[in-house]
């Protein structure tokens, strides 16, 4: 017997790129974050080849949980063709040989940059959210370390008066994306920089949500069926972007979240911020329920205030 | 909007990269030897700041680049984080360095003696014009009288033994179990292994910039270079099956001492020391990074806290989240304007003061 012949053929990467060690540390890294929602786990971050800040920590956790199997779509912006997200889903297929789509209803892992997709994910489907900034504290406490102890103890008076300073000034908050979430009661946590539209949707999903930040070398988690509530006074009800009167050019479609497109007469034209969602109207390929109806009701009653 | 709306995004990323690597024209072997032979300390940089030493590597980094540091650094952990790591090797003292180069400031003279190696130190920064109009330039050394010895004792081990340094106990963290920045993430307080580390692997331009802020007054450090040191080391692992010890080749390796005005219990003030090491030979990154290592002690400024000072001299991270912003952000823009555009319809434009500018500015990022 050669040792030649017990050995296998050499390859550039083990499959999805990351080596099992890494795997094996992420996949334990997240299944402590589902059972502590909200709460930042630590882990290695490896280098993966892509920059820092281009999604590397979304990318590390879909590497990780991507099987031939698997059913992947990457949006940027909410985007399927925007560049990096292009680049991403082409590295996935590339190194996992998965299907890659762009239903949100159709794929089992949805790695994403600053949205959801308007379409309601179901059990079974997976969120991964990249993240630039994972302590939600960051901007009230600068040191890691120190925000660690307020989160440990719950102290979380400098985030509220934080919002409350806003009212103050502006006689609103003005918080744009990355607004600041209550995760099961415990935790405050940034949802990643989603706009205020998107952040209702975290809340007692049907779908697993990771959010990962590789370059700040942290993850956390929302399971399926979590509390989530964006931080907000009794007498202040927390306002999503006001979308009324917004009409997609493409596609018709309202009370969805838009991009707006500034036009040369000074005046700006609307479309869905959802490719795929829009996508999927102008092909008449039947859609799923959406978070929002076409009225602009969010589908948990109640828990957005007027 | 064109380079997110525009179907066929893909295509576009694919000839935009095309493009890169046609302008750089046709890469060889040779192209990447050429790099190897002439370029040592630029190799030496980038392995240092990817922690891999491998020459070859660094070089081809290099040539794919087209010398654009922070990716080739990048292409090298990247490269870096798909290896296992399959043995530790022995922990080195610097008398075990065949040392080539080392300088003191703190005594005119000292055990040893001053070895100045190879430098451009007390060259005269003039470009060679000559060689642009067709003469080849070379330089051959003299032979010393003597030879000078191979490895020399740390400056600070005779310091210790005069008093002037306080003893230390040897760790005895068995090698494997030291903590390895590469394979866990950094956290604070950090550990002294990790804080090494992290300078090692730090961004030569970082550490530099914020060693000479300390240098220059915002530290209380008056930095004394105790030693600088460039020298081979043995990568010494130890067989698993045998036990023999083996070298396994040599790396080239800095280190630096620093030491500061006397502190400490008045009735018996001792220095302080800061050290340093990296692979390679990069004297100003190891000269900065002892002067971090001790500030990073003391806790006052910015730039001697060590969240502040690892953070933001990780060449990787510091790199790819400052190209990021190149990325579309128009629905965080767009959360943000909504926003604006309610405070300014509510009539509140005229309460609102001017520093209010400010404040927005900051919550729109």
């Amino acid at each position: 017997m050669r040792l030649s012949e017990l050995t296998k053929p050499v390859q550039d990467h083990a499959y999805a790129f990351l080596d099992e060690a890494s795997k094996r540390e992420l996949r334990r890294k997240i299944l402590k974050g589902i059972c502590i929602p909200g709460y930042q786990v630590p882990y290695a971050s490896r280098e993966v080849p892509m920059a820092r800040g281009w999604g590397t920590g979304g990318l590390q956790v879909t590497l990780t949980l991507v099987a031939p199997h698997s059913t992947v779509k990457v949006i940027d912006q909410g985007a399927d063709d925007s560049v990096n997200a292009a680049n991403i889903r082409r590295f996935i297929a590339r190194v996992a040989a998965a299907k890659t789509t762009t239903d949100a209803c159709e794929a089992t892992l949805i790695q994403s940059r600053h949205r959801i997709p308007e379409e309601r994910l179901l059990e079974g489907q997976v969120l991964i959210l990249q993240v630039p900034e994972p302590e939600p504290l960051r901007g009230v406490e600068t040191s890691s370390a120190a925000a660690a102890e307020l989160h440990a103890d719950a102290d979380y008076g400098m985030m509220w008066l934080k919002l409350y300073e806003q009212m103050v000034r502006y006689k609103r908050i003005i918080q744009g994306a990355s607004y600041p979430v209550l995760v099961g009661n415990r935790y405050i946590m940034s949802p990643s920089p989603i706009p205020r539209w998107d952040v209702p949707m975290l809340h007692q999903a049907a779908h697993l949500t990771i959010l990962s930040a590789g370059r700040e070398k942290r993850l956390y988690c929302v399971p399926p069926y979590t509390e989530v509530r964006p931080l907000e006074f009794d007498d202040v009800p927390y306002q999503i972007e006001n979308v009324d009167g917004m009409v997609c050019f493409r596609t018709g479609a309202t009370h969805k979240f838009m991009n707006e497109l500034p036009q040369e007469d000074g005046s700006s034209l609307f479309e869905l911020s959802d490719s795929g969602y829009g996508e999927k109207i102008l092909t008449e390929t039947p859609l799923g329920e959406t978070y929002y109806d076409s009225e602009g009701r969010f589908y948990h009653d109640g828990y957005l205030r007027q | 909007m064109a380079y997110v709306a525009a179907r066929g995004g893909e295509q576009a990323i694919l000839e935009a990269e095309n493009l890169y690597r046609e302008l750089l024209g046709t890469l060889s072997l040779e192209r990447v030897k050429i790099i190897e032979e002439t370029m040592p300390y630029l190799i030496d940089r980038v392995m240092g700041e990817a922690s891999i030493y491998a020459p070859e590597l660094a070089a081809l980094a290099i040539a794919q680049t087209g010398g654009e540091l922070y990716e080739s650094v990048l292409l090298l952990r990247a490269y870096r984080s798909t290896q296992p790591r399959l043995a530790y090797a022995a922990p080195l003292e610097q008398d075990d360095l065949k040392t080539v180069r080392r300088v003191s400031a703190a005594f005119k003279d000292i055990p040893g003696g001053q070895v100045l190696g190879p430098t451009l130190d007390y060259s005269h920064r003039v470009l060679r014009m000559e060689v642009l109009r067709g003469e080849t330039v070379t330089h051959q050394t003299k032979a010393a009288p003597q030879a000078s010895p191979s490895s020399f004792p740390a400056l600070a081990a005779w310091q210790r033994q005069a008093g002037l340094l306080p003893e230390i106990q040897a760790d005895q963290t068995v090698p494997s179990e030291i903590p390895d920045v590469t394979r866990e993430p950094l956290l604070f307080p950090v550990s002294r292994a990790h804080k090494l580390q992290s300078l090692a692997r730090g961004d030569t331009g970082g550490i530099l910039a914020l060693g000479y802020a300390n240098m220059r007054g915002y530290g209380a450090v008056h930095p004394t270079i105790n030693e600088v040191r460039l020298a081979y080391a043995e990568v010494l692992l130890t067989h698993p099956s045998t036990g023999v010890q083996f070298s396994a080749g040599q790396v080239r390796v800095s280190s630096s001492e620093i030491v500061t005005n006397f502190a400490g219990n008045p009735q018996d003030p001792r220095l302080e020391l800061g050290f340093s090491a990296t692979l390679g030979w990069n004297e100003v990154k190891t000269i900065a990074a002892s002067m971090l290592d001790l500030s990073m002690e003391r806790s006052g400024h910015p730039s001697q806290t060590p969240e502040f000072v690892l953070y933001h001299t990780e060449p990787v991270e510091a790199s790819g989240f400052c190209i990021h912003f190149k990325l579309p952000h128009y629905v965080t823009f767009q959360s943000s304007l909504e926003a604006m555009r309610d405070v300014k319809g509510k009539g509140h434009r005229e309460k609102v003061k001017e520093e209010s500018a400010v404040a927005l500015e900051e919550a729109m990022l």
